[in-house]
């Protein structure tokens, strides 16, 4: 038995060693990634200062272009936004951390279903992007200990950084373009064939809703001016999709600017890379009309 | 709750202290053993918990009776029983598992030639592990008539044969010879046994969650989308797919090997590096051999012997019906069916050549490696059972005739890639091969270790398993692929 102890003593010791120093290395490399998920997040986390900040999803990744934005505004503009149908617990966590390092004085957030329905693909595991800053704020290992795996990213180090280790050794060499600021252009033009609405046809969450709540009274309590936008589809539901986010901006006095439906773009496939996402030249010509629309805006942001 | 999962770790912690705290009372260490095995089957499957404890009864009944009517030496009655055991067995295994495949193929066929029947497939629950504790449930009146064991009077020790936890959900399919022998001596605490245990545990894991669980995102990715990939994806993720059901299969098998082990039991081997060999005679020797020595004893020995009149056409018939049987033990359906057949189809050659009797012994160059044309025959054996495994993994035959028609109309894409899937997978299975590559080529050789690191060697291995895992594993695709059998 004594031996045993033994044993297991000496594996706890050399885990708890090879663990640290693994682990501390991949953040080294997660911090200094070109490659463009982790470049995307870390900046996000750990260094943007500019004061309009982009957030949401896909939609927002590839439709928000902030250089049109900073030469409409004249300020510094950030996308922060991230693929794979982030929701409002990643959101949640991410504007945690930044409030750790400074205030932006806008965000303007790119809602979709997604941060207020259950939806089966898009739920509380998504805050585990935010793994590698666990420990960084209260809000963001809120998210975490909500997916189940802040002790586990407490426990080990390297499991913040699971799955990822080709990615971070190759994310040196990677051929990141900083100057889009976050913006992910996508090129060519859509196939049309067979493209329908999509639904969704998924109860509320409340514990979504709660949150997003929490997102916006955390906007408010800093001062951040937030504006809610939904940026154009090629197809759109029959259903007001929106309804429950345009009333909740309502109560709290937030701009909400819609343009799910905006004839602009609906229907014209030259300007979708597919049925969700506008391609670069899409993209440009929402961000120009938006910037105008935002400099309308009163009081200015 | 499987074997990988963390509500697992938990349900076998406390197993363990408990167990050996029982240890100096056998009674009591086996009763528990037996809770354990039933509230671990009732928290898998619940509903068919019944019908576990229900089928061990009657078997042990049977065996009771068979052991009576030996003594008694009322050969007939004995025989009776047997059959009847085998009856039992075969029809717990057809009504679960195979009777709505027969109906629905019997109402096909009768719509082929204009009788329209309307007959519909009733809604049957297969109960998770079946394939497995059935065939382990047949062994015992079986071995009793041949005379390999004695009735085991203690229906608790019998009950623990079939239900015994590590092994009840996807084998290793146990003989009840070793099995209930062990179970006469009490597990004391043995720290060997527990780190070789946990050892065997840890290696599995990191089989079926960096290996096995990584390529299933790639195989999966194509697969389940063929029409839109190339030739040369679909190719590469099927060649693929024999060892991501090797890392999946084996790594369960070393698990479950491993959690016997740390209490104390030594249960039968399932894998023993199965693409090292020559023709699919002997990679079925290596590769799933709990299943194919339980039906080389059971279904190829007696046919063999009862067909011998035929000669070689008798041993060919006799591999044929038992490839059909291996190939249907996996699913009722024709993929499986054919997938027997193709293996089965492949004996006959040797058994032609006489290679089939024959132990090949493998040429080595100077570096202690094979010769480039047995490494060839490895190379083709593996193709021949790749081919195989793309019967086995697709839906059904129309999917694998969809498969095969789009490989020589889409030569013209280029291969899917998905960098980080295959370079995780990729440094995971290169460690594995290593690994394997070393015990079948020279099994006395140690990786060289520095002095300091040679005297902590196990537990170096142990942390540096543990981070793999950490780093390349995915935790939340629990499901193993021999799961569904």
């Amino acid at each position: 038995m004594k031996k045993l102890l033994l044993h297991i003593a000496i594996v706890a010791c050399l885990f708890f060693v090879f663990d640290r120093l693994l682990g501390f290395g991949l953040g080294l490399l997660y911090s200094q990634s070109n490659a463009t998920d982790e470049y995307k997040i870390s900046y996000s986390n750990e260094m943007t200062r500019d004061p309009i900040l982009f957030f949401g999803s896909s939609r927002c990744l590839h439709h928000y272009v902030p250089a049109i934005f900073e030469k409409e505004l004249g300020k510094g503009c950030f996308n922060t936004a991230d693929w794979g149908i982030k929701n409002i617990y990643y959101h949640y966590g991410l504007l945690s951390n930044i409030l750790t390092r400074y205030t932006p004085q806008t965000i303007i957030f790119e809602i979709h279903p997604c941060d207020w329905l259950k939806t089966p693909y898009s739920d509380v595991e998504r805050a585990n992007s935010l793994a590698p800053y666990c420990g960084m704020s209260d809000g963001c290992d809120e998210m975490l200990r909500q997916s189940g795996n802040y002790w586990k990213y407490q426990l080990s180090w390297v499991y913040r950084y699971s799955g990822s280790f080709p990615s971070l050794l190759t994310g040196k060499f990677g051929s990141m373009d900083r100057s889009l600021k976050g913006w992910k252009p996508m090129d060519g033009v859509m196939d049309t064939t067979g493209i329908k609405a999509e639904e969704y046809p998924f109860v509320e969450d409340s514990v979504k809703i709660t949150l997003l709540k929490r997102f916006i009274n955390d906007c408010q309590q800093h001062h951040i001016r937030l504006i809610m936008v939904e940026s154009p589809m090629y197809v759109c539901s029959q259903q007001d999709v929106f309804e429950f986010p345009r009333k909740l901006a309502q109560k709290h006095h937030i701009p909400f600017l819609d343009h799910y439906r905006d004839s602009d773009f609906v229907g014209h496939a030259e300007l979708f890379y597919d049925f969700g996402h506008l391609n670069r030249e899409g993209a440009k010509r929402f961000s120009e009309k938006l910037s105008k629309e935002l400099r309308k805006i009163r009081p200015a942001i | 709750m499987v074997v990988n999962s963390l509500s697992f770790l938990c349900f076998f912690l406390v197993v363990l202290v408990v167990y050996y705290l029982l240890s100096t009372k056998k009674v009591l260490q086996n009763s528990f053993l037996l809770a354990c095995s039933y509230w671990f089957y009732a928290q898998v499957d619940l509903k068919m918990t019944g019908l576990l404890v229900l089928l061990t009864i009657i078997f042990w009944g049977i065996g009771y009776g068979i052991q009576k009517a030996i003594e008694q030496e009322k050969e007939r009655l004995a025989s009776r029983l047997t059959t009847l055991s085998v009856v039992v067995g075969i029809g717990a295994l057809f009504y679960f598992k195979y009777l709505n495949f027969f109906i629905g193929s019997f109402v096909a066929a009768a719509d082929l030639i204009g009788i329209h029947l309307s007959w519909t497939a009733s809604h049957i629950i297969v109960p998770i592990g079946l394939s497995f504790f059935t065939f382990k449930l047949m062994s015992y009146p079986l071995d009793i008539y041949h005379g390999k064991i004695g009735h085991e009077y203690n229906i608790f020790n019998f009950a623990n044969f079939i239900a015994f936890f590590p092994t009840i959900l996807s084998g290793p399919i146990d003989r009840p010879k070793p099995f209930l022998k062990q179970l006469t001596q009490s597990r004391l605490f043995n720290p060997d046994n527990l780190m070789t245990g946990f050892r065997r545990v840890l290696w599995g894991m990191f089989m079926k969650m960096c290996i096995a669980d990584r390529l299933d995102l790639y195989i999966s990715a194509v697969w389940n989308n063929f029409e839109h990939h190339s030739a040369v994806s679909i190719l590469f993720a099927s060649l693929l797919y024999p060892f991501q059901m090797y890392a999946d299969f084996s790594g369960y098998s070393e698990m479950a090997i491993g959690v016997s082990l740390m209490l104390g039991f030594k249960v039968a081997e399932n894998f023993k590096r199965p693409f090292f060999t020559l023709n699919i005679s002997q990679y079925w020797s290596r590769w799933h051999m709990s299943l194919t020595s339980w039906l080389t004893d059971y279904v190829f020995m007696p046919l063999n012997i009862k067909l011998r009149d035929w000669g070689t056409n008798g041993t060919i018939a006799a591999i044929m019906l038992n490839m059909t049987f291996i190939g249907m033990w996996h699913g009722a359906d024709w993929t499986f069916f054919l997938f027997g057949i193709y293996h089965g189809l492949w004996y006959i050659p040797l058994m032609v050549s006489g290679q089939f009797f024959k132990k090949t012994k493998i040429k080595v160059n100077n570096h202690g490696l094979p010769t480039s044309p047995f490494a060839m025959k490895m190379v083709g054996n593996y193709i021949v059972v790749t081919f195989g495994l793309m019967l086995f993994h697709s839906t059904d035959i129309s999917e694998f005739w969809a498969v095969l028609c789009r490989i020589p109309e889409a030569w013209n894409g280029g291969l899917f890639f998905d960098m980080p899937t295959m370079v995780n997978a990729a440094i995971c299975s290169i460690a594995l091969i290593y690994v394997d590559f070393q015990e079948e080529w020279f099994p006395n050789k140690k990786l060289y270790l520095p002095r300091f690191a040679e005297t902590y060697r196990w537990e170096l291995t142990i942390a540096l398993e543990i981070i793999a895992i950490l780093l390349f594993g995915i935790f939340d695709n629990n499901q193993f692929i021999y799961f569904q059998f």
